[in-house]
């Protein structure tokens, strides 16, 4: 027994945890492959309308106004940059912070809260199969609009975006540990992660730099990790800036990260032990 | 209480109108009516979720606005006055935009109606019922209708308020009429989604496939001529490009149509065609879907 004990909180138990909750979440995303072609192209489709919209107000390809604030003319690959990398942010949204419904909707929570081991590495296991099915989305978004859009990218600023992403999507995850902790308590965490969902459709930088927001608008863009994100990969793809250049956005997303992550699982955790002493777990 | 519904009782029967008339139709409008109450008592059970979705067309008209405005630096575009005769981009987007949220009445609201009942477990109890199914669907479409009329009224309410907007208030009544055809169109494109959730056990994809193409191919927040000419000639089969632009020939000033021919003839024969289209799709779902015991898997 006391073996076994020790073998459970082995640094191997807990990546046998992360792995197995990875596997099963890809083997639900393989089983409806239509889902995954879903999230991989209909993307595309949303950002479509602004670009139509900008070349209808524009005339072009370029827009001297949107160059002021943005410090690009080119509106397109703006757009673009901003949409694969909000994808980011809708799968953390509604991917972890659902994922706990869904495993309440299945009859699979209170299995896997009353299991033996860290609830956190069953979370790292979620956020890690949910990082790797945005990243293959947003690959092949990316992939669409090179080939449709004419966007550039070159070869020497693919791990520099990637570290910015990789960035981005710790932060992301904190903050969806703060929403599945919410939906362990509150079980209609879908309009929270709607509201949340409308604070970055419209403060961060997605479709316009913030500088276009009235002052108090910036001041909520600042606290978002996208913002910091975005600036960062436009600096990289499309003004062709190296990574000294950008630190201060990079050092932005770090304390972010931390916050977030700190507070998610503290959180989560103060969730559970409530949830498991008042019997509501899987209640939905 | 009349005789026949006394002797009905004892028997343990009950009489049901049926039929083309006056009495089934009353009793269809009730079922409608109760279908649209229920789902109003359901929503408002989540004041927090009401409140949300009612500034919800707010929240998505606003990257469109200030994205338009950041592009031209302004509210003037000299391009879009050179397409359409007018280049006031926020009236342009405002009057597009306006009816995108009834697109995702549609789509949405109607379309997984019944996609809803099943996941409460009542789909099956309510098919049993002596009604027609669609009342279900037409009862969503009343609640969904009201809901998001409430939206656009604060969407309204708050753009006029900040950036103001050129509208012709002559023009009101005429564009009320072309949004009542484009909505009954609408109504029977919501009923083909609610066929399709049925049987598509991802139906959500497809709903939301329509929904951006619909988008796309209707000129909410650009003119016609910016797309493709193939892509032009296929919105003419949704209500909503007509409707845009005949709503905006009545409530912008200068407007010039992108598109010519009569509008109002265009949107009956869209009605007439989408409800017929939706209501034959029902129609052979339902007995597919009865004939297979599929009804309540979902």
């Amino acid at each position: 027994m006391p073996r076994n004990v020790l073998l459970q909180s082995s640094a191997k138990s807990n990546f046998f945890i992360v792995w197995s909750e990875v596997v099963k979440n890809l083997k639900f995303l393989l089983a409806y492959p239509i889902v995954f072609v879903f999230w991989a192209i209909f993307p595309i489709f949303w950002f479509i309308p602004f670009v139509l919209q900008g070349q209808a107000f524009v005339g072009g390809l370029q827009s001297p106004s949107f160059g002021e604030v943005a410090g690009t003319e080119e509106f397109i690959p703006f757009i673009i940059l901003g949409a694969i990398l909000n994808s980011y942010v809708l799968t953390s949204l509604y991917g972890m912070g659902e994922s706990i419904r869904r495993e309440a909707y299945r009859g699979t929570l209170d299995y896997i809260l009353s299991s033996p081991c860290n609830k956190a590495f069953i979370l790292i296991g979620k956020a890690l199969s949910e990082s790797f099915s945005s990243t293959l989305y947003a690959i092949s978004q990316l992939a669409i609009s090179i080939l449709f859009f004419g966007m550039e990218l070159t070869l020497g600023i693919i791990m520099p975006v990637i570290f910015i992403i990789i960035l981005l999507i710790l932060g992301l995850y904190g903050l969806a540990l703060i929403l599945a902790a919410a939906s362990l308590r509150y079980k209609q965490a879908h309009d929270m992660a709607h509201a949340l969902e409308y604070v970055f459709y419209v403060f961060s930088p997605v479709r316009y730099p913030v500088a276009s927001l009235p002052l108090w608008g910036q001041i909520i863009g600042r606290l978002l990790p996208l913002t910091y994100a975005l600036i960062a990969v436009r600096s990289l793809i499309l003004l062709k800036q190296n990574l000294p250049a950008i630190y201060l956005e990079i050092l932005a997303l770090l304390i972010i990260d931390g916050i977030m992550i700190l507070t998610g699982f503290y959180l989560f955790n103060w969730m559970e032990e409530k949830t498991k002493t008042s019997g509501t777990i899987s209640h939905y | 209480m009349n005789k026949n519904r006394v002797k009905g009782h004892e028997l343990g029967e009950v009489t049901c109108p049926t039929g083309f008339n006056w009495t089934n139709l009353k009793a269809e409008l009730r079922a409608i009516w109760e279908s649209s109450i229920k789902a109003w008592k359901i929503e408002l059970a989540y004041p927090v979720s009401f409140l949300r979705q009612s500034v919800s067309p707010l929240i998505i008209l606003l990257p469109f606005l200030i994205y338009g405005m950041v592009l031209v630096g302004g509210r003037y575009s000299e391009n879009l006055e050179r397409m359409v005769g007018t280049g006031d981009v926020v009236t342009f987007i405002f009057t597009g935009y306006v009816i995108m949220g009834f697109i995702g009445t549609a789509v949405w609201a109607m379309g997984f109606s019944i996609r809803g009942e099943q996941w409460f477990g009542t789909l099956e109890s309510i098919f049993v019922t002596p009604t027609s199914r669609l009342s279900l669907v037409l009862g969503m479409a009343l609640h969904s209708t009201v809901h998001q009329s409430i939206g656009t009224a604060v969407e309204f309410a708050i753009i006029y308020a900040v950036f103001g907007l050129g509208l012709k208030i002559g023009g009101i009544l005429p564009a009320l009429g072309i949004f009542v055809l484009m909505m009954l169109a609408l109504y029977g494109f919501g009923i083909l989604v609610s066929a399709l959730s049925l049987v598509l056990k991802e139906g959500w994809i497809v709903a939301e496939g329509l929904h951006s193409i619909m988008m796309i191919l209707s000129p909410v927040v650009y003119p016609l001529v910016v797309l493709p000419t193939v892509a032009q000639q296929a919105s003419a089969i949704f209500p909503t490009a007509p409707a845009l632009v005949g709503m905006r020939v009545f409530l912008i000033e200068n407007y010039q149509p992108e598109v010519i021919g009569n509008i109002f003839l265009h949107l009956l024969a869209l009605d007439a065609a989408w409800i017929l289209f939706g209501i034959l799709v029902f129609h052979l779902t339902d007995i597919y879907v009865r004939k297979k015991g599929s009804l309540e898997k979902y």
